[in-house]
């Protein structure tokens, strides 16, 4: 077990050094010199710029630029954003809590309404039941984010008024869940729907039955608990599609976590910022995957020898 | 949070949609007296060396206070500084101060914290102010109250500077670190209560504030007790929280004005005087913009008039001159005589004679900035400019990028792609804009002649107001007969603000500085 979580481990390291590489490369590849573009309001004087790209080592060769990030990186410093100068790692830590709390109740969200929809579904396979939670779940999965947002806002906060628009409070905090978590319950819906069916198909299923025990167990204690091994797996990928979610859907209800500090960064080319955003972004994430995937091996002992 | 707005809303939601009337009228009465005013972004930084943005200066305007203060017409005169006198070499003015102005951390304001500001503008890396101050040499405490400015040469733009913003004076007890980023001790109308970065800045009214010289009714501290200025980025979320009363103000989206006026549920104000010119401005470093002929035809072939009426219903103005409203040297008649009336003909007529036509269309790209419509401006100029066969692709991008962009393609004479022009924007309080984007090398390295340095310099060195005047003239005259720099519209952005009925007061100063001095909240909103 430890052998695997180590390789776990591994990899996701590999996945976050990736991520760092290309967004280096990536950001450079994007037309306007950063130095410019922050200080190069004509108050500046040319040489005041120069030294500015010097400071921040953006005179340098991108690989340079690269191996310095990592030296830094090494020594826990992710460098100073470039807007109102502060330490990189502050103002990431300072935005991810509202972040993580939008991310983890939208995953219960889409937890508890996904697979409740698609259980159903599988249960009441062939009947109106089944295929008004699928045309449910395909609206869901095809409809934007953003679009899904404006439209429960304007339901709940502005008719019926149950609810804030914006702020920052746990009341605020509804609406962009509930956004994030229906949108992605859509898919685990589909997921928990097939997974289900193929179990109810199954040979123990039928001995379970024929053997006269009562439906609630055979459903619940059988059945349930082998379906979902293929859905936990998926959460990791879903925990993955929520943090990217979070970026437009922070946007809209005004919430004040990192995937809103990565557009600021992204609109003002402030480059630690976002190379702090995206390693931190793929760090949660790879982390996120390695504990889903560990979680998998414990309920599945086959995953960890294959 | 636990102001009794959103108390109040807490019980709504628990108590359901009958008993939201009567507790609305409850909370309103309570809360009367903090307005939120909500924005698309943050400002960058409490430090006003240390940005530009307009949001950044909105909310220094609150927390400090400047020496000069401008009227609604765009004057300078007295505030902080109650007289000065300039020497006969026009290289030494002595301020006097007001008596009685207290920072927000109970000290005293004098001649100290305002040698301190300007050297710190001057010592601080990396200071954006810098140059706006002018060829500063010394600033010398005479006593408490006044102080001696020593310029290296003349500067037509010092008194100007002093009522903006970039000049609010700083307490000389600013000297933690956290100064900018999480602290901010000034004179002005609000006191910092917090910063919240991507969210909100806190203010609450400063007891002790005199207005000296603001062009406002009230003469003492504002009547709100606070005001949170927040972050919301998109538009129909702040729509949305304004019809709430979440807001009490905010910039409204374009396409729904016209609904928002015929609902009559928000009022719609419109700012004056901000100074904000959107205009054509051209890579005239290599083909096709090198040639004279080729930005005229742009000018001749574009109809800034049609494009504005249709995409801003009568929210802005057709701008003449290279200097917008509200700006010393800004006159539509003088401008209009060396203008580009809307004449295609004249357009066709010169690319026939740079050698284009149906079969060979002058190509080009048209660099527009996102936000506030600009693209849909764009098309329409592209269809125009496509009828007397100019083939302009449209690129859009943040402005930053922008200013990035244009002035990249300027410095590249030798590439083989077309050269581009922009609708471009800026925002100044004096012509000196003029100087800082067309004196060599110029903020974009764009057009330069060694005539128009001369000329540009002259504007400067020029204080006389008559004679100034006629020196900026010239400048204009010249920018606009070589097709420099060909005014389009004015305002431009952030300029429109919907009100909830509740607020009173509210006024928007010139050069876009919104005000909170006069507002009061009414309670039968």
């Amino acid at each position: 077990m430890g052998k695997f979580i180590l390789q776990r481990l591994l990899a996701a390291l590999v996945t976050i050094c990736i991520a760092t590489i290309a967004v280096t490369i990536l950001i450079h590849l994007v037309p306007g010199d950063p130095v410019r573009i922050m200080y190069g309001s004509f108050q500046t004087t040319p040489e005041e710029l120069e030294a500015i790209r010097v400071r921040l080592g953006l005179d340098q060769p991108i690989w340079t630029q690269y191996l310095m990030y990592l030296e830094r990186l090494l020594h826990g410093d992710l460098g100073r954003s470039i807007v109102g100068d502060q330490p990189v790692l502050d103002v990431l830590l300072a935005r991810f809590p509202a972040t993580l709390a939008l991310t983890v109740s939208s995953l219960f969200i889409a937890v508890v309404v996904g697979m409740s929809l698609g259980f159903l579904a599988a249960y009441k396979r062939g009947t109106w039941v089944d295929v008004g939670s699928m045309v449910l779940a395909i609206v869901g999965v095809s409809m934007p984010h953003f679009w899904l947002g404006l439209l429960l806002l304007f339901l709940f906060a502005l008719q019926l008024q149950w609810l804030p628009v914006a702020g920052g409070d746990w009341r605020s905090l509804i609406l962009p869940a509930m956004t994030l978590g229906l949108a992605n319950a859509a898919v685990l819906a589909r997921l928990t729907r097939s997974a289900m069916i193929d179990i109810f198909d199954q040979d123990f299923i039928r001995t379970a039955r024929a053997k006269g025990l009562p439906r609630s167990i055979v459903l619940y204690r059988h059945a349930l608990r082998s379906g979902l091994v293929p859905v936990v797996s998926m959460l990791g990928l879903q925990f993955a599609y929520l943090m990217g979610g979070a970026i437009v859907i922070e946007n809209v209800f005004a919430w004040n976590g990192v995937g809103r500090l990565a557009i600021e960064a992204v609109l003002s080319r402030d480059y630690p910022l976002i190379q702090g955003f995206i390693l931190f972004f793929a760090t949660v994430v790879a982390m996120a995957s390695v504990v889903i995937d560990v979680a998998y091996a414990f309920l599945d002992p086959r995953i960890r020898y294959s | 949070m636990d102001d009794t707005r959103r108390r109040g809303r807490g019980l709504r939601v628990l108590a359901g949609v009958p008993l939201t009337a009567v507790l609305a009228l409850a909370t309103t009465a309570v809360s009367a007296q903090e307005l939120v005013w909500a924005r698309y972004g943050d400002i960058d930084s409490l430090d006003p060396h240390r940005a530009t943005s307009t949001l950044s200066m909105q909310v220094w305007d609150q927390i400090y206070d400047t020496l000069l203060a401008f009227d609604m017409d765009g004057k300078p005169g007295p505030n902080m500084a109650k007289s000065w006198t300039v020497s006969d070499d026009g290289l030494e003015y002595t301020f006097t101060l007001n008596e009685g102005i207290k920072c927000h951390d109970g000290t005293d304001f004098d001649a100290n914290d305002v040698k301190f500001t300007i050297d710190r503008a001057f010592g601080d890396t990396p200071s954006l102010t810098r140059t706006s101050w002018g060829p500063i040499t010394d600033v010398t405490v005479v006593d408490p109250l006044s102080f001696k400015v020593t310029l290296g040469s003349k500067f037509g733009a010092f008194l100007p500077f002093l009522a903006d913003s970039f000049s609010s004076m700083i307490c000389d007890t600013n000297t933690v670190d956290t100064f900018g980023s999480a602290t901010a001790i000034g004179t002005g109308p609000f006191v910092l209560d917090e910063w919240v970065k991507g969210s909100e800045v806190a203010l609450s009214k400063n007891p002790d504030y005199v207005n000296f010289g603001e062009p406002y009714d009230n003469k003492g501290a504002p009547h709100i007790d606070k005001l949170l200025i927040r972050t919301v980025p998109e538009a129909q979320t702040r729509l949305a929280a304004l019809r709430t009363g979440e807001v009490d103000i905010a910039e409204p989206p374009f396409d729904d004005i016209e609904s928002i006026k015929s609902a009559g549920e928000l009022e719609i104000m419109v700012a004056e005087n901000t100074g904000q010119d959107v205009f054509w401005e051209f890579t005239t470093s290599r083909p096709p913009f090198d040639d004279i002929r080729a930005r005229q035809a742009v000018a001749y072939a574009t109809d800034p008039q049609m494009a504005i009426d249709i995409i801003y219903g009568g929210l802005t103005n057709r701008e003449w001159c290279p200097v917008a409203r509200g700006v010393f040297g800004n006159d539509q008649e003088f401008c209009k005589q060396f203008g580009y009336e809307y004449d295609p003909e004249k357009a066709k007529a010169l690319l026939a004679e740079m050698g284009f036509g149906p079969d060979n269309p002058m190509k080009t790209t048209m660099f527009v900035w996102t936000g506030g419509n600009r693209h849909k401006l764009a098309e329409i100029f592209q269809s125009q400019l496509a009828q007397v066969g100019i083939e302009a692709g449209i690129e859009i991008m943040d402005i930053g990028t922008m200013n990035a962009r244009v002035k990249a393609q300027n410095e590249d004479a030798t590439s083989d792609e077309p050269g581009t022009f922009d609708m471009m924007t800026w925002s100044w309080y004096d012509p000196d804009i003029l100087y800082q984007l067309w004196h060599s090398p110029g903020a974009y390295s764009g057009f330069s002649t060694p005539e128009l340095d001369a000329m540009l310099e002259e504007t400067r060195t020029t204080i006389e107001p008559e004679a100034r005047l006629e020196k900026v003239q010239a400048v204009i005259q010249y920018l606009m007969e070589n097709a420099v720099h060909i005014g389009l519209y004015s305002p431009g952005w952030e300029w429109v603000f919907a009100v909830r009925p509740e607020v009173e007061g509210f006024k928007v100063g010139p050069f876009l500085h919104p005000s909170f001095l006069d507002v009061k909240m009414s309670s039968d909103g």
